[in-house]
């Protein structure tokens, strides 16, 4: 037990002495994950927009599709992303596996199913008249998409919160895609396996806790986001 | 300026819309009348292009609107306003203002204008979401209006509201509507409204128009049973018309003999309609020029509105309205006998 209390002391410590290197690997983590969701809300918020309000066939099977996207499992999208990605895949000439941008890619498959069923159930849940309401006093359907979206703007936040929360604690994608290359691909969620790996506990404890921290924060925004709409209603 | 011809959309088991020919003239109000799921809203989104028919025309101002390339340029000529407001999390203004920053338009004098048109100018600051009810119905009025439509839809605008605001709404309204020539597609269940607020009525129920004509014939003369028992005929009862002196014609009902003004002749089977409005109770019989008179009995006595509506049965089962001052100066309860008075131009004959 006692040394499970001493990493975390130590753990502690170091989290008030961030090293570079520690620095690094969460600016790396920001970056990757950052650029990661907002390309994955480029995507998957028109997209569930458009399906949503959109009638086409095998609408049903595509949205069910979407939804078992949703949980796709990292390490299947970790797979697949380091298969395309491979020498000898169909993607092998952009020569990114082993490089952040693989993880960027990674990322993006993982958090877009997410981003667009949430955007999805999100547009759904507005009121068909109103968004008629919207299209009959002129505008345009870009236009009026963008209406909507400002309107249940709270729930759309909370879908690039949840796609950035599901990055951003990913582990098996990442690790399969770009390995933890010190300096260049390592991020918090590798660095914390490898140190535990290691032994270096403390080490671990202070990743971890950062890790934890940002986990937090993404909670509470969330959890804020949700209140005032219920004070809104 | 408005034709349909053989239009038809299909819903299978639950409605089918029919509309073999309809004309509205320009300017004119056209009020579509009937129960819940007649297709009075479906007819509206076929105009608005939210729903395609199965087939026909539509023809407004000259062009195939069921054809069109660009949707958008026919919905920018009209405004639906909808039984709720709809109004985004903005200031009365920018609301107000909104059809007009869609078109990209930058002259905004027409939302000042529609502000003191509606009487809302002193809340031109506030958050649309923050209004009463009917301060909102006003700026969603003001908003279909600021764009100076050709053409307005209206699927209940007022179902909302209460008896004093509505009025005042629609007497706005039809304000509006009437100086600016504006045609307007109004589609509702209430009578009140549809009497102030129409040049036409239309009577609609199961996808159909059954009957089409001025709100006074509407509502004085209906030609079916159906039509007779939406606007409020309460009585209707099987007759055979048994004599004629002149256009007086003696109606054989129940086992009551009542006279009625009617064109009709001699041997023709006949529904003898009756508004509760028109029927007069009395505990004794005065001197009165009504023909009809009948010993009644006292069935059901319900609040309806600000009256009350008593059933009788007289021969056969007969509705009244009364006030609620005639209940207490006439004591009438339950079981009471009473008589019930009419006139010979009150009742109104449909041929069977």
């Amino acid at each position: 037990m006692a040394y499970i209390f001493e990493g975390f002391k130590q753990g502690i410590v170091l989290l008030f002495n961030l090293n570079g290197e520690v620095l690094a690997i969460l600016k790396l983590s920001l970056a990757v994950s950052i650029l990661a969701t907002s390309i994955a809300v480029g995507i998957g918020l028109p997209l569930g927009s458009i399906i949503a309000l959109k009638k086409f066939p095998f609408k049903k099977v595509i949205i069910a599709l979407i939804n078992t996207g949703m949980g796709l499992p990292p390490v299947v999208a970790g797979l697949l992303v380091a298969l395309f990605l491979s020498r000898n895949g169909p993607l092998g000439f952009l020569q990114w596996l082993y490089t952040p941008k693989g993880m960027v890619l990674a990322q993006v498959i993982i958090a877009t199913p997410i981003i667009t069923g949430l955007s999805l159930a999100a547009v759904q849940s507005f009121e068909t008249r109103f968004y008629q309401q919207i299209l009959v006093l002129g505008a345009t359907t870009r236009q009026s998409i963008c209406i909507l979206l400002k309107e249940i703007k709270l729930s759309i936040l909370a879908a690039i919160i949840a796609g950035f929360g599901s990055i951003i604690s990913e582990v098996g994608a990442v690790m399969m895609v770009c390995g933890n290359i010190r300096g260049q691909t390592r991020v918090l969620t590798t660095a914390t396996v490898l140190e535990t790996n290691m032994g270096n506990f403390d080490m671990a404890i202070a990743l971890g806790l950062i890790l934890l921290t940002m986990s937090f924060m993404v909670n509470l925004a969330l959890t804020f986001i949700q209140q005032s709409r219920v004070k809104q209603q | 300026m408005i034709k349909i011809s053989n239009l038809k959309l299909d819903f299978p088991g639950r409605l089918t819309l029919v509309i073999d020919k309809l004309e509205i003239e320009r300017g004119k109000v056209f009020t579509i009348i009937g129960p819940n799921g007649a297709g009075k809203s479906t007819f509206l989104n076929i105009i608005a292009l939210f729903q395609k028919p199965d087939k026909g025309v539509i023809e407004i101002w000259g062009e195939d609107i069921l054809n069109l390339k660009d949707k958008l340029v026919f919905r920018r000529k009209i405004s639906f306003l909808f039984s709720r407001p709809y109004l985004l999390d903005e200031t009365v203004y920018n609301n107000i203002a909104l059809p007009l920053r869609l078109r990209g338009m930058r002259d905004y004098k027409a939302v000042d204008e529609m502000l003191d048109l509606f009487r809302i100018g002193h809340l031109k600051v506030n958050k649309a979401r923050t209004l009463s009810q009917g301060e909102m119905h006003r700026v969603a009025l003001a908003r279909a209006f600021v764009i100076k439509p050709k053409l307005i839809l209206l699927d209940e605008p007022f179902l909302s509201l209460d008896q004093t605001y509505k009025e005042s709404l629609i007497d706005d309204l039809r304000g509006v509507i009437k100086l600016n020539e504006i045609t307007a597609l109004f589609v509702t269940q209430g009578q009140a409204e549809a009497l102030t607020l129409a040049d036409t009525i239309a009577v609609m129920k199961d996808g159909r128009i059954l009957q089409q004509g001025n709100p006074q014939d509407i509502f004085t003369i209906p030609d079916s049973k159906e039509v007779a028992d939406f606007i409020g005929v309460e009585t209707v009862v099987e007759g055979l018309i048994v004599k004629k002196e002149d256009n007086l014609c003696f109606v054989k009902a129940g086992d009551k003999l009542l006279e009625v003004v009617s064109a009709y002749n001699e041997g023709d089977s006949v529904l003898v309609c009756i508004r509760p409005e028109d029927v007069i109770i009395a505990k004794h019989i005065d001197p009165s020029s009504a023909r009809n008179h009948f010993k009644a009995k006292i069935i059901e006595i319900k609040p309806w509105g600000l009256e009350y509506k008593l059933n009788l049965y007289s021969g056969f089962n007969l509705v009244a309205s009364v006030t609620k001052q005639s209940i207490r100066n006439l004591d009438l309860k339950i079981e009471d006998e009473v008589f019930a008075i009419f006139k010979a131009t009150a009742i109104h004959l449909i041929k069977r």
